[in-house]
C-alpha cells in the first residue's frame, strides 16, 4: 500500500477538505429528512456507550431540526450499557428513543426482538444498501425485521511489534509481514509457525493470551457455537475441536504470555516486549495506543498494523442503533438513527472516536483513509484502508441466546487453564464440554 | 375550653346507648385521645411504609419469581414450584459460592475483631492527640469500597503487582492471588479488614469508655496489671457490644459482593476463572444478569436470606446466653469489687493523709 504514504501536509489539506465537505453534506441531508417529520417540539433520548463520537453530530441534527432536542446519555462501557438495557427491558420502562446495542449482546437483544421497532416501516428499505451486507444481516431478526442500523464494525487485522520482530530476525515492513503470515490466504497454521520461529529466536511469548485468538477462530466459522437452526454446535464439532487443538498446542508450548486481558499490567506488557503480536479489530487500535501510552510508551515502542489476519476475515464487535418499541416517537428516532449512520456521520465519528464505519461509502471517505492520530501512532500505517480491506468477506454468524455465556463461562475457564498450564488442550476441552452441559444444556 | 371541665349532664336521663357518650365528648377531647393513641403509630409509619415498599415487597416478589421459570428478558415461563430451589441445592456452583463466602467471612471476621479490640484498647489509654488517632482509624471506612478494591487489586496483581514484586525481590515465588482459591480469599479478606477494622474499633472503643473507671482503679490498687485488667475486666464488660459487632460483621460478610466483583473485573467468569472467589451474592448476580436465569437467581437470594436468618438466630441465642450469664457474673463480681473497695477506703481513711495523696494521684492519671 505504498500509494497511501502521503506527506503530512497533503494529508492535512485532504482531511480539512473532507471535514468541509462533511459539514455541508450533513446540513443538506438533514433538511431533506425534516420535510417528513412533524414540527411539534419533541425530545429524543439517546443512550450510547464508550466513545461513539456523536456529540457534534447531535448538535448538527438539532440545528437542522429546530423542533427536536436530543438528550444523550453515554455509559462508560458496553458491559455496563448491557446491564442498563437489560434492567430497563426487564422492567418494561425507561428505555430511550434510540438505544445503542453492541454486537456482543446482540443475541440477548434478538431474544426480545419484538420489543424493537421494525425499522423497515420507518424508511430502512430506502437506505439498506449503505451498509456492508453482513452488518445488515446481523441486525435482521429471524422474522426478517430490521431492528438496528449499523454504526461501527470491528474488522480484525494483526498488530505486531516491529522492534520485537527485528530482534527475532523477522521482517518488519508491514507488507512483508503480511506476506510472512500468508497474505490473503493466511491460516492459523502459518500464524503459529511464525510464532514458533519467534519463540525459538527470542524465548518470549508471541501473543498476550489465548482468549482473543479463540474468539476470532470461532467468529470466522460459518456457524459458531450455534447452528443456523438454533441448535447447539459445540460438542462433537470437529472444526472447533481441531482449532482448539492448534491453539492449545501453541499455547502450551510457550507462545502465550498468560496475561490478564484488559489489564496487561496497566499496559506494561505492551511496552516491555512480553509479546509481539496482538489481535486488532479497528476499535482495538485505540485500546493499544492507550495501553502503550499509559505505560510510558509511544509510537517509538514499535507497534505496527499489518493487512493480514490468520484464518480469513473476522469481525469482533461493532454496534447498532435501535429504536425500542417503548419510544413514543419511533419515526423521529429512526430518522435520527439514519442520520447518525449516514456515510458522512460515520466518517466524522471515525475522526473523533476511531470507530470504523459499517457504511461502505464512508469506508472510502478521505476522512477515514487519510492520516490521523492512530495511523501516526502505528508507524503511519494506512489504518482506514487496511480495515476496509479486512472487512471484506466477514460472515454474519448466527448467535444463539447463550452465545456470550459459552464464550465467557464455558471456554473462558478452559482458556485460562491452557494459558496458565493448569491443564493440557484435550483436558481443557473436556472441561469446557462439562461446563457447557452444566451451564447451557441443562440450565 | 371550659366545656371539658363541666361535669356530665343531668343524671335523671336514662342511660344513653353505648355510642352516645362518645358523641357527646367534645371534638377536642376526642382528638386528643386519638392523638395519644394513634400518633405514635403515625410517627413510626414512614419507616414501615418505606420498609414495606423497598424491603417486604421485593422479598415477597422475589419469592414469587423464585417459584417460576423466569428469564430476565422474556419473562415468566410457567410455575414450577420449588424446582429452582432443588436445582440450586444440587448445583455444585451454589455450594462452591457458599464455601467461598464462609471462607472469606472467617478470614475477615476473626482477624478484624482481634485487630479492632486491640486498636480500641490502645485508643482507650491516655495517649496524646486522642481525636487524631481516633479519626485516623476511621479513614479507611470513609474511602469508597470501589476505590479500595481498585488499589488492592492492583497491589495483588499476579504479574505486575506490588506484593509479588516485593516477594520476587526476596527471591520468593510469586503468589497466584487471582487464580488460586486460598490466596484469593486472603486477598479479598485483606480488603474487607482494611475497611472495617477501624470502624469496629471505634464502636468497641465507645463500649470500653463506658466501663466505670473506678473498677479499674480498685483493680489497679489490688495489683492487677494492664494485661490482667484487659482480659478480666475490659473484655467481659464490652461483651454485649462485641456481639453487636459480630452480628453486623456476619450479615455484611455473608453479603460480600463489591470486593470479589471488582477484584479481577476483566475475568470472563465473575469471581475468578474457575470461580475461586465467587461469593454467593456474586453467583446470584451472575445467574440473573449474565445467564439471565431470574428464577434461579431469586431462589439463591431466598436461600441466602434463610442462611442469614439462621446465622442471626444462632447469634441471638448465643448472645442471650452470654449476656445473661455475664450479667450474673459481672453483678457478683462488681458487688465483690465494690465491697472490697469500700473496705479499703475505710482502712485507708484510718491511715490518714497518705490515702488522700494516693487518691489524688489516682485521679490525675
Amino acid at each position: 500500500m505504498k500509494f497511501s504514504r502521503r506527506t503530512k501536509g497533503l494529508a492535512a489539506v485532504a482531511s480539512a477538505a473532507a471535514f468541509a465537505l462533511l459539514a455541508t453534506g450533513c446540513s443538506g441531508g438533514g433538511s431533506s429528512t425534516a420535510a417528513g417529520s412533524s414540527t411539534d417540539p419533541i425530545t429524543l433520548t439517546v443512550t450510547t456507550f464508550n466513545t461513539m463520537g456523536y456529540d457534534d453530530l447531535y448538535k448538527q441534527y438539532e440545528a437542522a431540526h429546530p423542533n427536536i432536542t436530543i438528550k444523550a446519555t453515554n455509559i462508560d462501557t458496553g458491559d455496563n450499557a448491557k446491564t442498563d438495557w437489560q434492567t430497563k427491558q426487564a422492567a418494561g420502562a425507561g428505555l430511550p428513543d434510540v438505544q445503542a446495542v453492541e454486537e456482543g449482546w446482540l443475541s440477548a437483544v434478538m431474544q426480545v426482538s419484538d420489543q424493537f421497532n421494525d425499522l423497515s416501516q420507518y424508511g430502512a428499505n430506502d437506505i439498506k444498501d449503505r451498509w456492508v451486507d453482513w452488518k445488515l444481516k446481523q441486525a435482521t431478526d429471524s422474522n426478517g425485521r430490521i431492528i438496528g442500523y449499523g454504526s461501527d464494525i470491528g474488522p480484525e487485522g494483526l498488530c505486531y511489534n516491529s522492534a520485537a520482530f527485528a530482534a527475532a530476525g523477522l521482517p518488519t515492513d508491514r507488507d512483508a509481514v503480511a506476506t510472512l503470515f500468508g497474505g490473503d490466504n493466511a491460516t492459523w497454521d502459518d500464524y503459529f509457525a511464525v510464532g514458533q520461529k519467534y519463540h525459538a529466536a527470542t524465548g518470549k511469548a508471541f501473543y498476550d493470551q489465548s482468549g482473543f485468538l479463540w474468539n476470532a477462530m470461532v467468529n470466522q466459522q460459518k456457524e459458531g457455537y450455534y447452528k443456523t437452526d438454533g441448535s447447539l454446535n459445540v460438542d462433537g464439532n470437529a472444526d472447533l475441536k481441531a482449532l482448539w487443538g492448534k491453539l492449545s498446542t501453541a499455547t502450551t508450548s510457550g507462545l502465550s504470555a498468560n496475561q490478564t486481558a484488559w489489564d496487561w499490567g496497566k499496559g506494561k506488557a505492551f511496552t516491555d516486549g512480553t509479546f509481539s503480536t496482538f489481535v486488532c479489530p479497528g476499535w482495538m487500535l485505540g485500546v493499544v495506543k492507550g495501553q502503550v501510552t499509559s505505560a510510558g510508551g509511544s509510537a517509538a515502542t514499535g507497534w505496527d498494523f499489518a493487512n493480514v489476519f490468520p484464518g480469513g476475515a473476522a469481525n469482533w464487535g461493532g454496534s447498532f442503533l435501535t429504536v425500542p418499541t417503548q419510544s413514543k416517537h419511533p419515526q423521529e428516532a429512526a430518522d435520527l438513527a439514519a442520520f447518525l449512520t449516514s456515510a458522512d456521520s460515520e466518517a466524522a465519528a471515525f475522526g473523533v472516536a476511531g470507530t470504523f464505519p459499517s457504511v461502505t461509502a464512508a469506508q472510502t471517505s478521505p476522512a477515514v483513509t487519510g492520516t490521523n492520530d492512530l495511523s501516526t501512532f502505528f508507524n503511519n500505517a494506512p489504518v482506514g484502508q487496511i480495515l476496509a480491506d479486512r472487512s471484506k468477506g466477514v460472515v454474519a454468524q448466527y448467535k444463539g441466546p447463550d452465545d456470550s455465556v459459552i464464550q465467557s463461562q464455558v471456554f473462558g475457564p478452559s482458556i485460562q487453564e491452557i494459558d496458565s498450564g493448569k491443564a493440557d488442550g484435550p483436558t481443557a476441552w473436556n472441561n469446557a464440554i462439562t461446563l457447557l452441559n452444566q451451564l447451557v444444556v441443562n440450565k | 375550653m371550659t366545656a371539658t371541665l363541666t361535669p356530665p349532664p343531668a343524671t335523671t336521663t336514662p342511660p344513653p346507648p353505648r355510642r352516645a357518650p362518645k358523641d357527646k365528648q367534645p371534638f377536642r377531647h376526642r382528638l386528643s385521645r386519638f392523638d395519644v393513641k394513634a400518633s405514635p403509630y403515625i410517627y413510626i409509619a414512614p419507616f414501615f411504609i418505606l420498609f414495606g415498599l423497598v424491603g417486604l415487597f421485593p422479598l415477597g416478589y422475589t419469592f414469587v419469581v423464585s417459584l417460576n421459570k423466569w428469564n430476565l428478558l422474556t419473562g415468566p415461563a410457567g410455575f414450577i414450584g420449588l424446582d429452582n430451589y432443588v436445582a440450586e441445592l444440587n448445583d455444585p456452583f451454589f455450594w462452591n459460592s457458599l464455601f467461598n463466602t464462609v471462607s472469606i467471612f472467617l478470614l475477615s471476621a476473626i482477624p478484624q475483631l482481634v485487630g479492632a479490640v486491640l486498636i480500641a484498647a490502645v485508643l482507650d489509654q491516655n495517649i496524646r492527640a486522642k481525636t487524631f488517632w481516633r479519626m485516623s482509624v476511621l479513614i479507611p471506612y470513609v474511602v469508597t469500597p470501589v476505590a479500595v478494591t481498585l488499589i488492592f487489586s492492583s497491589a495483588f496483581d499476579e504479574k505486575y503487582g506490588l506484593i509479588n514484586n516485593l516477594l520476587a525481590s526476596f527471591h520468593l515465588d510469586p503468589v497466584m492471588w487471582k487464580t488460586e482459591t486460598f490466596p484469593s480469599h486472603v486477598a479479598i479478606a485483606t480488603m474487607v479488614n482494611w475497611r472495617w477494622t477501624g470502624y469496629n474499633a471505634l464502636i468497641l472503643l465507645a463500649a470500653m469508655q463506658a466501663v466505670p473507671r473506678d473498677i479499674y482503679e480498685s483493680a489497679a490498687l489490688d495489683g492487677a496489671g494492664a494485661v490482667r485488667r484487659f482480659f478480666s475486666m475490659t473484655l467481659p464488660s464490652i461483651r454485649p457490644t462485641m456481639i453487636f459487632v459480630i452480628i453486623t460483621a456476619t450479615v455484611g460478610g455473608l453479603q460480600i459482593f463489591t470486593e470479589p466483583k471488582l477484584f479481577n473485573p476483566t475475568t470472563a467468569t465473575p469471581g475468578g476463572p474457575q470461580r475461586q472467589y465467587q461469593t454467593t451474592v456474586l453467583y446470584l448476580w451472575d445467574l440473573a444478569f449474565n445467564r439471565q436465569n431470574f428464577g434461579k437467581a431469586s431462589a439463591v437470594a431466598w436461600l441466602l436470606f434463610l442462611i442469614i436468618v439462621l446465622f442471626g438466630v444462632l447469634n441471638f441465642l448465643v448472645s442471650r446466653r452470654i449476656a445473661s450469664t455475664e450479667a450474673r457474673v459481672s453483678k457478683r463480681r462488681m458487688t465483690k469489687l465494690l465491697n472490697d473497695h469500700n473496705q479499703q477506703k475505710t482502712d485507708r481513711a484510718a491511715q490518714g493523709s497518705l490515702a488522700v495523696i494516693a487518691a489524688a494521684e489516682e485521679k490525675r492519671s
